[in-house]
């Protein structure tokens, strides 16, 4: 049996405003196992960022959220996290933004630079290692957002909507390299994605959630070859199966929320 | 145009649009003195005031009471500035302090500057310590104010990235939140010091035996007011000075800012 | 969203905010009713409301005020008229704002307060040299403020209103002005404390009356209760300024920020 990575038990989450209490997220039971790719599917304001969030350890929440067995204590070099907004540093340069992680794990000078080097070769900004977040396009960004969680070297990959900001092509460039990553590393992913064929090019389950309050009404598990073309992978009748089934579920969730 | 031609014209530019306008209307000025239309008791020729200056200049008079105004502004905002930044962000780690404080901050942000200085002498009597407390305590708000401001501005995402790389809250206080409330805390600075040079001439015009307000004040009172206008230039272009100091040092330090000129979208 | 303070989980904030402030009170009265210092540095706070009400029953508080009021408010308009005029004149005529740049560049870091004493050698020491010192201070701020709203004013506006028959002239006051309004009030916001200041400060520099001068007088004889009242009343007078202003900007839609 795989190792349980991620375990959330009877997890809810409600904001206080003025003058009523939200409930976002609705008793959330989710275990993912180690090496598993989950992507979060559901409608707008559905709760899916909150959810990635908690995990993270950077919202509290009611029930029991544990990692590797044990419950978490606030954010961890165990789980990196990618934001959509990138989140980059943007007084720090590239290099710099990617060797953060490294110099806190405490690793010399020496060893961060070339680290940080080998990254920016694997992101393909090689030349752009002295440049300030402020002159990459969106693209670059991203690429440096994930480099810079990649050499942090966490166990769980947290990724809220991180391609969301792309243009098209470029985001299915960098979902080859996503999918290219996971491959190689086969570590555990958790991604809130609000694009269906993306989650189902990438994802190994999909959980879709509902509208507010956010509960996991559906699961599908993607067993897909993906050592295949993106043609091949997104032409076949497989694939299309599962992305309709998908769909299908989210628009429903979609459909049920209330008029705003 | 060639980009040589253009890096040159660039660099003159300044020049022209700078100095120009302001040699024009001190020739036009010198104009009307020489034919007579200007009294001369009201407003010297600019050449009458250049005399001065260069008299004062070669002088002791301006030197010390020059240094010693400066001495004031610069150390009270020093002084001011950095406990603002520290209140700042106390202010914005702890919603109890900022609860406890910002009522007292508020208070002062409408309390005219100048009107401690009376106090100040009730309490210190005249001399440096009342000047360089009044500027001190007038430097303090708008940084106080512009730091919880860029420090409670700093996105979530930024600092939520920091900690998942493994950075505790004392380091997300110096790599994240102070790096990322730089620009306002510049701002907040440059707002101070102008403060500092109205405060510190002010409280010397007001009481003192020292500084170049005195110094302006006695001019005027003697009647020597070649003198007088000759001890006010000097003032606004060390005040001028500083301004453009600090307007380098910023862009120094927020190479990386947004605001800055070139790069990306 | 954005980093907030740690929520303190004990008493809520509001309560804090009014604890400090009667805290802040109560321990000056403590400490003056103490005599912990001399009553000269600390006087006890029922001496300077007594002060206070002194100075409100034979109506010398209200003469001060009106006339520190009078100059500043003055002052203001006449920085005002200057400074529209002046910024408008810079965003329509280059060669205005090509002379006007480097004199505005160098003069507005500079301490308005050091002009005084020409100001004053010009204008006598009664009203007009208070109004004019008033004048030269805020009318920086205002002349920015109209000069960048009159330059990024939507071109479709004035396009608009020429196509219809409108003169230039006519454009410039019906349409410039009221578009530039929400940054000129925001402007006005940050010069009403200025304007402020500088009356009080050439009062206590110069006297002639008005809150400054009264103020300095006080200390002169070193009447301390009458220094505290005046400074709390001053504070009082810069508080109401502020909200006035921002009770107008409430009930005149046409001077928010708009969207």
């Amino acid at each position: 049996m795989m190792q349980e990575k991620i375990s959330l038990k009877d997890v809810s989450k409600a904001y206080d405003t003025r003058s009523t209490e939200v409930l976002a997220l609705d008793r959330i039971n989710l275990s993912v196992a180690d090496g598993e790719f989950v992507a979060l599917v559901g409608p707008s304001g559905c709760g899916k960022s909150t959810l990635l969030y908690i995990v993270g350890g950077f919202l509290d929440a009611e029930g029991e959220v544990l990692v590797n067995g044990a419950p978490i204590d606030g954010p961890g070099v165990d789980r990196g996290v990618v934001f959509q907004e990138y989140a980059l540093f943007p007084w720090m340069t590239v290099r710099k933004n990617i060797a953060y992680g490294p110099r806190q794990r405490g690793m010399t000078d020496a060893d961060c630079n070339n680290l940080a080097a080998r990254l920016i070769k694997l992101i393909g900004l090689d030349g752009f290692a002295d440049r300030y977040p402020r002159e990459l396009s969106g693209g670059m960004k991203q690429r440096v957002a994930i480099a810079r969680m990649l050499a942090g070297d966490p166990e769980v990959f947290l990724l809220d909507e991180p391609l969301g900001a792309l243009d098209a092509q470029t985001r299915e460039i960098m979902q080859d390299e996503l999918l290219r990553i996971w491959l190689n590393n086969k570590k555990t992913v958790i991604m809130v994605t609000h694009d269906v064929v993306e989650a189902v090019f990438l994802a190994s389950r999909i959980c879709v959630m509902s509208a507010r309050p956010g509960r996991i009404v559906k699961e599908f598990r993607v067993q897909l070859d993906r050592g295949r073309s993106r043609e091949e992978i997104m032409l076949s009748d497989e694939f299309n199966r599962i992305r309709n089934d998908v769909w299908l579920a989210v628009r429903e969730q979609a459909l049920l929320m209330p008029k705003q | 145009m060639t980009t040589a031609r253009r890096n040159v014209r660039d660099r003159l530019g300044w020049v022209v649009d700078g100095i120009l306008p302001i040699a024009i209307l001190v020739a036009a000025w010198q104009l009307f003195a020489s034919i007579g239309a200007i009294n001369e008791a009201m407003l010297p020729s600019p050449y009458g005031i250049g005399l001065a200056l260069f008299d004062l200049a070669t002088g002791p008079e301006i030197r010390e009471n020059l240094l010693v105004t400066l001495y004031r502004a610069f150390g009270g905002a020093a002084l001011g500035c950095a406990c603002g930044v520290a209140v700042g962000i106390a202010m914005a780690r702890s919603e109890a302090f900022d609860a406890v404080v910002s009522p007292l901050v508020s208070a002062t942000y409408s309390l005219p500057k100048t009107a401690i200085v009376p106090l100040l002498i009730l309490w210190v009597g005249i001399g440096h310590t009342m000047a360089v407390l009044a500027v001190f305590l007038t430097c303090l708000l708008p940084t106080v104010v512009q730091t919880y401001h860029g420090v409670t501005a700093t996105p979530n995402v930024i600092v939520w990235s920091a900690r998942s790389l493994g950075a505790s809250r004392r380091e997300v206080l110096w790599h994240i939140l102070l790096p990322h409330a730089l620009p306002d805390i510049l701002t907040g600075i440059r707002v101070a010091l102008g403060f500092s040079f109205v405060v510190a001439i002010s409280a010397e015009m007001i009481a003192s035996t020292a500084g170049v307000g005195r110094l302006i004040f006695m001019y005027g009172e003697n009647g020597s007011y070649a003198y007088m206008f000759a001890a006010i230039t000097s003032v606004v272009i060390v005040a001028f000075a500083a301004d453009r100091l600090l307007l380098l040092l910023s862009s120094r330090l927020l190479s990386w800012h947004v605001s800055q000129r070139g790069g990306h979208s | 969203m954005s980093v907030s303070p740690r929520k303190s989980r004990r008493l809520p904030k509001m309560w804090l905010s009014i604890l400090s402030i009667v805290g802040f009170f109560a321990a000056w009265q403590a400490i003056a009713s103490a005599q912990v210092v001399p009553a000269l540095f600390l006087p006890t706070l029922p001496s300077v409301l007594e002060a206070l009400r002194a100075g409100a029953a034979d109506g010398t508080l209200f003469v001060d005020i009106g006339v520190s009021l009078f100059r500043a408010f003055a002052g203001l308009l006449v920085a005002l008229v200057i400074g529209v005029l002046a910024g408008f004149a810079m965003a329509r005529v280059r060669i205005v704002r090509w002379f006007c740049d480097p004199v505005i560049s160098v003069l507005f870091p500079a301490p308005k307060i050091a002009f005084l004493p020409v100001v004053i050698l010009w204008f006598g020491i009664d009203h007009t040299s208070k109004i004019m010192i008033v004048a030269v201070s805020c009318v920086f701020p205002i002349a920015i403020a109209a000069y960048e709203a009159a330059r990024s004013i939507n071109p479709f506006l004035v396009w608009s209103a020429l196509s219809l028959g409108a003169s230039r002239a006519k454009v410039q006051w019906a349409i410039v002005l009221p578009a530039c309004g929400p940054s000129l009030f925001a402007a006005l916001r940050v010069a009403v404390p200025v304007a402020l200041i500088m009356a009080f400060t050439s009062e206590m520099v110069a006297g002639g009356g008005g809150m400054g001068a009264t103020l300095m007088y006080s200390q002169r004889f070193f009447e301390s209760p009458t220094v505290f009242a005046y400074i709390l009343a001053m504070l009082v007078v810069g508080v109401l300024m502020d909200r006035g202003l921002l009770a107008i900007q409430r009930f005149t839609p046409s001077l928010s920020d708009q969207v």
